[in-house]
């Protein structure tokens, strides 16, 4: 079984959590509860015919009060860059977020998600930032943890990406570094 | 133990401290295992339970945050300043899945490698609490901005639309040159078009004002309070008020003003300002005619006519109207009935003058049929056909004897009886009379029925020639210059100052239908825009039939016939022109004159 680390990252209240929760466990609560620090959750998945095992930390959002920690990012294969439609500033905290990470990590398979789907209608992005996004070569999808819309989609296109992506380097798991 | 030194704390303190704040003591012993410090507490053995019954276990991916922490302790443990690496929180599940908060330090302690474990509960869930309300702040914060930038969003498109829509109305009001108010519920005219700044003659200064609608439409107070009481209540559509105001040039306009309700607010109204100057001034023209026709004057004489006329309009009385030929006695008694309370029966004029008694009383008094040879059909008489209204008898002395019995009855008993009939109709009729006669002479003669003439000559008016008010004369020009343009087609706006000055000149014996019929016969002639005295009859500009002295013709009908056959040298057609009258009257009248006819 193939265990693979993720990080779920983006801007607070983008709905990382959400999305994880829906993906873990089908469920979704309105109610907004920030994360502090982080929780990793796991699931397993066929994709393509290989079973795979997701570790999936889901980092607090990035704002004033909490920045990113890069170490929180060692392992990682690849990541879910969530923005929230309704709200176009998450675009610029993501745009940041995925220098840092390449920065850190290099250019590792990543999704940007656009999450609250179910309220297209109030969105502040436009399909011109989209359209952005894309041209910069960016996979965009677009998710509702409410109501599951393209969640599994999301997850699944990581993980054919992880799977199909070159092994990254092995890392050192031992902390004294032998 | 020395006084002033600190007290030694024993190890069951520091057990107590670590066991009060959940922390787990931790020696790294190599690669990813650990040695715990102390007795295991129950939280780890819930993520570790091995750790239990072994003093080392392995830090494995059960607890994967810790674990990758490992890299950044083994960092701090190697470093040269012993710096402390911290974790930050993590977020576990135990294998109830029970969520449980941690946080890590690592340390080095002299040669251990330290790894401190502590579990949170109130502080994690303090920060938490602290987190969240900043965040929902935020969110809240984001919501209202939003909510402010759509409403902003949509005032500025409904602005935009608003904005279009008035200048589109606007253009297409300037455009359609509608003189246009939008008055407010406090009588501020909150819009003006440019046709009304025209109309109005409104400086520049106060067009972009907000005026008052009493400053801009400065109107009699009559028009004003009627303007009022439309303006408070609620308007049916295309009901108009009348206003006549005065501009700042002082121009004087007639003004209907079409009132609307502003479908948008019901407190205001739109009003159109319909210019009825030119219709009103037209309208003047034709109610001048209809009550006074030829009656056009401003001398002395004529303003006593109008003032007796409008006298007489009050009562009912019988009326004779004493003038010589071409005075316009008719005129007067049509204006009379306009005046009068009758002005909505019939008004009948007959002449009775060269008619035989029968056919006379047949045609005033009416005859049953069979009456008489000739009389097929009953026929109502003028007096019934005048019921209710105004019977006019011109040339009243020259009716028959008999027919003067008759009228005589018909008007003291205000009944008429037909010939052939027995039975008398009551009437209703007012009778002016007129006549160019001496009456009181013709009584003295026998001619004339004295008390027939004390019961048509209750009242008297009495219209001067032309040849005495003169001062008209210009006035009469005009007027008959505009009648002739209206018939005839010219384009004559004028009479030369030679030929005014041959109509002041000349005597006028026919009076003012001789002067009318004199212009209408020069603007035949007349081939230019002026009346020249080259247009005029020649009788009017080559003879003067006026003796030098003055108005000397005489004022007795017979006097003035000789007179004008002594001017016309014998010409009895001219004679009759002098006079006014066509030909055959003129030798009718010189019969009953007993004047020779040569």
């Amino acid at each position: 079984m193939i265990e693979k680390k993720i990080c779920m990252l983006g801007a607070f209240a983008v709905g990382k959590t959400s999305l994880v929760r829906r993906f873990v466990t089908s469920c979704f609560s309105e109610q907004y509860q920030t994360t502090i620090g982080v929780t990793v959750d796991k699931k397993s998945l066929t994709v393509d015919g290989t079973d795979l095992t997701l570790v999936v930390w889901d980092l607090y959002g990035e704002d004033e009060f909490q920045k990113l920690r890069r170490s929180y990012l060692r392992g990682s294969a690849g990541y879910l860059l969530v923005l929230d439609g309704l709200r176009r500033a998450t675009l610029d905290i993501a745009l940041r977020i995925q220098e840092s990470v390449t920065d850190e990590l290099g250019p590792i398979p990543f999704v940007a998600l656009v999450n609250k789907h179910d309220r297209r209608a109030e969105w502040e992005l436009t399909d011109h930032d989209l359209a952005e996004l894309a041209q910069r070569g960016w996979p965009v999808l677009m998710s509702s943890a409410k109501t599951g819309q393209g969640v599994e989609d999301a997850f699944t296109t990581l993980s054919r990406a992880l799977t199909q992506a070159p092994q990254p380097s092995s890392r050192a798991d031992h902390p004294d570094g032998a | 133990m020395a006084p002033n030194s600190h007290p030694s704390v024993p190890d069951t303190f520091y057990r107590a401290l670590l066991a009060r704040f959940l922390i787990a003591v931790l020696e790294h012993v190599g690669e990813t295992r650990v040695r715990l410090i102390g007795e295991p507490p129950p939280w780890l053995l819930r993520l570790y339970p091995e750790a239990e019954h072994q003093a080392d276990f392995s830090i494995d991916t059960r607890t994967p945050v810790l674990h990758n922490f490992l890299h950044d302790a083994a960092a701090a443990w190697d470093a040269q300043n012993n710096p402390i690496a911290r974790s930050g929180f993590w977020t576990d599940h135990t294998m109830f899945d029970e969520p449980r908060h941690f946080d890590a330090l690592a340390f080095r302690e002299g040669d251990q490698r330290l790894l401190l474990v502590q579990h949170h509960t109130e502080t994690y869930d303090q920060q938490a609490a602290l987190l969240q309300e900043a965040r929902e702040r935020a969110l809240r914060q984001h919501e209202q901005n939003r909510g402010h930038q759509r409403t902003h969003q949509v005032l500025t498109t409904k602005l935009a639309d608003s904005e279009r829509s008035r200048d589109d109305l606007a253009a297409i009001l300037q455009q359609l040159g509608l003189a246009t108010l939008l008055i407010d519920g406090n009588g501020h005219v909150r819009f003006l078009s440019d046709s009304a700044v025209r109309l109005l003659e409104v400086p520049p200064s106060s067009a972009s004002r907000d005026m008052h609608w009493e400053t801009l439409l400065p109107s009699s107070k009559p028009d004003r309070l009627a303007l009022q009481t439309l303006l408070r209540q609620p308007v049916s559509p295309r009901e108009r008020a009348r206003c006549h105001i005065e501009t700042p040039t002082g121009r004087r306009l007639w003004l209907e003003i079409e009132l609307h309700d502003d479908p948008r607010d019901s407190r205001h109204r739109i009003a159109f300002l319909h210019d009825m100057t030119d219709v009103y001034h037209l309208r003047r023209l034709l109610e001048l005619k209809a009550h006074f026709h030829d009656l056009i004057g401003k001398s002395r004489g004529m303003t006593q006519v109008y003032e007796q006329i409008h006298d007489l309009a009050r009562v009912d009385s019988t009326v004779l109207i004493e003038g010589e030929t071409g005075t316009g006695k008719e005129l007067v008694a049509r204006a009379l009935h306009q005046a009068s309370a009758r002005r909505t029966g019939p008004f009948i004029a007959a002449n009775c003058a060269g008619l035989t008694d029968s056919l006379l009383g047949s045609q005033l008094f009416g005859h049953k049929k069979g009456a008489f040879t000739g009389a097929i059909d009953d026929q109502p008489g003028l007096f019934e056909a005048a019921q209710n209204g105004v019977l006019f008898l011109d040339e009243i002395g020259d009716i028959p004897h008999p027919v003067q019995t008759h009228l005589l009855r018909v008007l003291q008993e205000k009944e008429v009886t037909r010939l052939g009939e027995t039975k008398p109709r009551k009437i209703n009729v007012r009778v002016v009379t007129a006549t160019h006669h001496n009456l009181s002479q013709d009584v003295a003669k026998g001619v004339f029925r004295a008390d027939l003439l004390y019961r048509i000559r209750v009242a008297r008016l009495q219209l001067p020639p032309l040849r005495e008010r003169k001062e008209d004369i210009p006035l009469l020009v005009t007027s008959f210059l505009t009648e002739g343009r209206a018939s005839m087609g010219k384009t004559i706006h004028r009479a030369s100052p030679a030929a005014m000055a041959a109509f002041m000149d000349y005597h006028w014996p026919g009076n003012v239908r001789e002067l009318k019929s004199t212009i209408e016969c020069a603007m035949i002639h007349c081939k230019g825009d002026t009346l020249d005295v080259s247009d005029l009859p020649s009788e009017i500009h080559q003879t003067n039939p006026v003796p030098p002295a003055g108005p000397t013709l005489p004022t007795d009908e017979r006097s003035r016939f000789v007179f004008a056959l002594g001017q016309a040298r014998g010409n009895r057609t001219k004679a009759a022109r002098l006079l006014g009258m066509s030909r055959a009257t003129f030798y009718r009248r010189l019969t009953e004159l007993d004047l020779p006819p040569s």
